[in-house]
């Protein structure tokens, strides 16, 4: 461990708390956190404005003509002032004069003041066009709408957005419930589970955050087959069962601490939280214990015949939604 | 209902009583040692068994362990139920997700850590058959349980091992241990397959019909089984009592797929290891659990069941130096140049190859409970089964050290 990393290390605040036994442990999602720290960098080095709005320049927007289209245009339009891009609407389908007229009067109401504005239409498969068209426009950022279950307050991404998740090249925000006053991703939870793409998650999640203003950031790992570790570790003598579970939860906690302490520091409120189980079903019990705005994660290539048998943990999130998501790429 | 005399309680509460002093006992020697708690458990069997208690103090023996054969069958069930529980939580261990997410490296080092160790363990017996101790029945047969008894492995040797050397968390840890379980499963549906025939006239059940029994049976419960263990578990979670709920109701299932498969021709264990997988695989099932069932099935069933194999034969009677030195010849060779190759086809290096192999080759408890099963089968000889034993202990026993040392050698390289 270099010297700058344990210097940092000691302004950083751990809190463990241990299982709870009985039947509540496995109730509330807040018992079953084995451990959480906050994380407070003090040095408030404000990271340069331009770094952080160059993240995405140019936004799209996937329409359908359905009625929650306006609402998706007045938040396409907010990401767009916040991250000073340019907007490019994307809509599958025939092009006629009442649905172009239909999207010139929405586009006067929220999207007057903007230059530069591009509506796309084309003919063809749904998916396969969003995502030629995301790549010819070399767009940074899709936006979608998620769909909703009827009757039900529980949302899913369809099965259209879940190929264009799957295979964009670029990232994809998707929003459950896109409002016309806008939404503002306060509570954000971000993926910090071990995989390849989790450093990039990480940065490029604070990066939004730091656009947002987001009050409160969730970092979220987990520890693997907790179970399965501390029943092996179990042979050992209390204390040192007590030592492998501490140490457990502190190897975790240090992966993202040693992601974040090779970022530029923000003055973001950091916490990073620790769990057991599987990690996509407890980043979904997470969110919707602290009512997350915002769930930002990545997404592994891949997808073959296995992968549909046996799914990858991202299939537990968008089977149903707990919040707004943001994948990152 | 028939019941225990008042002197059969008090013989088996005994016996019960001893096995678990003992195993406790020797399990802490084990620790002491750095060795996992099963080497001090069949040690403790060994004690108490016929090898030395039997040897030396036959009175003593006599007097524990056949004055009264009511109190013997009783314990026999206790064992069966222990070994049964024992593959429940193997099954328990497996995490279907981690497999699939390691990718091809993992793969490869699963299908040669299967395939080459098998090939071994299939070869020596079937053309030195009379050397392992074989006499009649089905070569055939025989030869492919060997080929299963090198292929398969035990995993928490594997996991404790990797913890200790701080490996457990690294790509090449996860990929050792998912190659682990994908070995394990296949290894177990070779095994399942295999026991369908032993003791079973020719021609009695198709091997087709077993495979598809088997394969079937797998797939029906990692997939709807799942899917129906999905939505169950969230309301046992919810409405029952926390932990009785689960920790009840999920014995219950394994009991009931284990009876099941004992029904349609498949061993019971089978059953066991399955249900295991699919009920560990849900995320509904939680950590704390898991933990709670290995403590409980390892502290209470398998301190009981491993001392039962001491009692069961004598292993210095059956001890053939020169059979044991092959066997565990075979176990090496088979596992460490298997895994070895995959690893090397994977493009790791060649420390980390050996590394993994030395990870791969433990055989542990599993290798002891394929055994037994062989032996109450009549397909294996006493002598035979003490080499697997053996085997079974070596290899668990050096697996750590081994690794560390191959680890120790790639850091020396880098450096």
């Amino acid at each position: 461990m270099n010297r700058q990393f344990s210097k940092k290390m000691r302004l950083v605040r751990y809190s463990f708390s241990e299982f709870k036994l009985g039947r509540q442990a496995e109730m509330g999602w807040d018992k079953r956190l084995l451990a959480c720290s906050t994380c407070l960098i003090p040095e408030k080095t404000r990271i340069s404005r331009t770094n952080t709005l160059a993240m995405y320049k140019k936004l799209a927007l996937a329409i359908a003509f359905s009625p929650r289209m306006e609402a998706l245009i007045a938040e396409a339009r907010k990401l767009i002032s916040v991250f000073e891009g340019e907007l490019v609407l994307i809509h599958v389908g025939t092009k006629t004069p009442e649905l172009e007229a239909q999207l010139d009067e929405i586009l006067s109401r929220h999207c007057g003041d903007l230059q530069r504005i591009k509506t796309i239409w084309k003919e063809g498969k749904p998916a396969k066009t969003i995502l030629k068209t995301c790549e010819e426009e070399k767009v940074d950022l899709l936006v979608l709408g998620a769909l909703k279950k009827e009757g039900l307050l529980t949302y899913y991404v369809g099965s259209v957005a879940r190929k264009v998740i799957r295979k964009a090249t670029c990232s994809v925000l998707t929003l459950i419930e896109p409002k016309l006053e806008t939404t503002h991703f306060s509570k954000v939870v971000i993926n910090g589970t071990e995989l390849d793409i989790t450093p990039r998650v990480i940065a490029r999640g604070l990066k939004f955050c730091q656009a947002e203003k987001s009050t409160q950031v969730h970092i979220l790992n987990e520890i693997k087959m907790y179970g399965f570790q501390m029943a092996t570790a179990a042979e050992g003598t209390e204390t040192e069962v007590a030592n492998t579970r501490r140490k457990l939860v502190q190897e975790e906690i240090n992966y993202v601490q040693g992601i974040l302490d090779g970022l530029e520091p923000t003055d973001l409120k950091i916490n990073i939280k620790v769990t057991a189980g599987k990690w996509a079903i407890e980043l979904v019990r997470f969110c919707e214990s602290i009512e997350s705005d915002l769930l930002i994660m990545g997404v592994e290539q891949g997808f073959s015949f296995i992968d549909r048998i046996f799914p990858h943990d991202i299939e537990d999130v968008l089977i149903e939604l707990p919040c707004n998501l943001l994948i990152v790429k | 209902m028939e019941k225990l005399t008042h002197n059969e309680v008090v013989m088996l509460l005994l016996q019960l009583a001893t096995m678990l002093v003992l195993a406790r006992v020797f399990a802490e020697i084990a620790r002491k040692f750095k060795q996992p708690a099963v080497v001090g458990e069949i040690m403790a069997g060994i004690l108490i068994g016929p090898t030395i208690l039997g040897t030396f103090f036959p009175e003593g023996f006599e007097f524990l362990f056949r004055s009264y054969p009511m109190s013997n069958i009783a314990l026999a069930g206790y064992s069966q139920v222990a070994v049964v529980l024992l593959l429940f939580i193997a099954g328990l261990e497996v995490d279907l997700k981690l497999v699939f997410s390691q990718g091809k490296k993992a793969l490869n080092i699963s299908f040669y850590g299967l395939v080459i160790p098998f090939a071994f363990g299939f070869t020596a017996p079937f053309f030195f058959a009379e050397f392992f101790g074989f006499s009649e029945g089905d070569k055939l047969l025989f030869s492919l349980f060997m080929g299963t008894a090198m292929a398969i492995s035990a995993l928490p040797v594997i996991v404790r091992t990797l913890m200790d050397l701080n490996l457990f968390k690294s790509r090449m840890g996860m990929m050792i241990v998912s190659a682990a379980m994908v070995d394990d499963i296949i290894g177990w549906m070779i095994f399942s397959v295999i026991l369908s025939f032993m003791g079973k006239e020719a021609g009695g059940i198709g091997i087709g019909y077993t495979i598809l029994l088997t394969v079937g049976f797998t797939a029906f419960m990692v997939t709807v089984g799942k899917s129906l263990i999905n939505r169950v578990l969230p309301w046992i979670n919810k409405s029952l009592a926390w932990p009785g709920g689960i920790i009840s109701l999920s014995l219950a299932a394994c009991f009931f797929a284990a009876a099941f498969t004992e029904f349609i021709g498949l061993h019971a264990i089978f059953g066991a290891f399955i249900i295991g997988i699919a009920i560990g695989d849900s995320e509904h099932m939680t950590e704390r659990a898991k933990e709670i069932i290995h403590q409980f099935v390892n502290n209470i069933f398998a301190p009981v069941f491993f001392v039962a194999i001491g009692l069961k034969v004598n292993f210095i009677a059956n001890f053939d130096p020169l059979l044991v030195l092959v066997v565990i010849l075979v176990a090496y060779a088979g596992k460490v140049i298997g895994c070895g190759f995959g690893a090397l086809q994977g493009k790791l290096d060649k420390y980390e190859a050996l590394a993994i192999g030395f990870g791969m080759n433990a055989r542990g408890a599993m290798e002891i409970i394929l055994g037994l099963i062989a032996l109450e089968n009549g397909l294996i000889t006493e002598k035979l089964f003490v080499a697997l034993v053996v085997m079974a202990l070596v290899t668990s026993m050096t697996s750590g050290p081994l690794m560390r040392w191959a680890m120790n050698k790639r850091k020396e390289g880098l450096e």
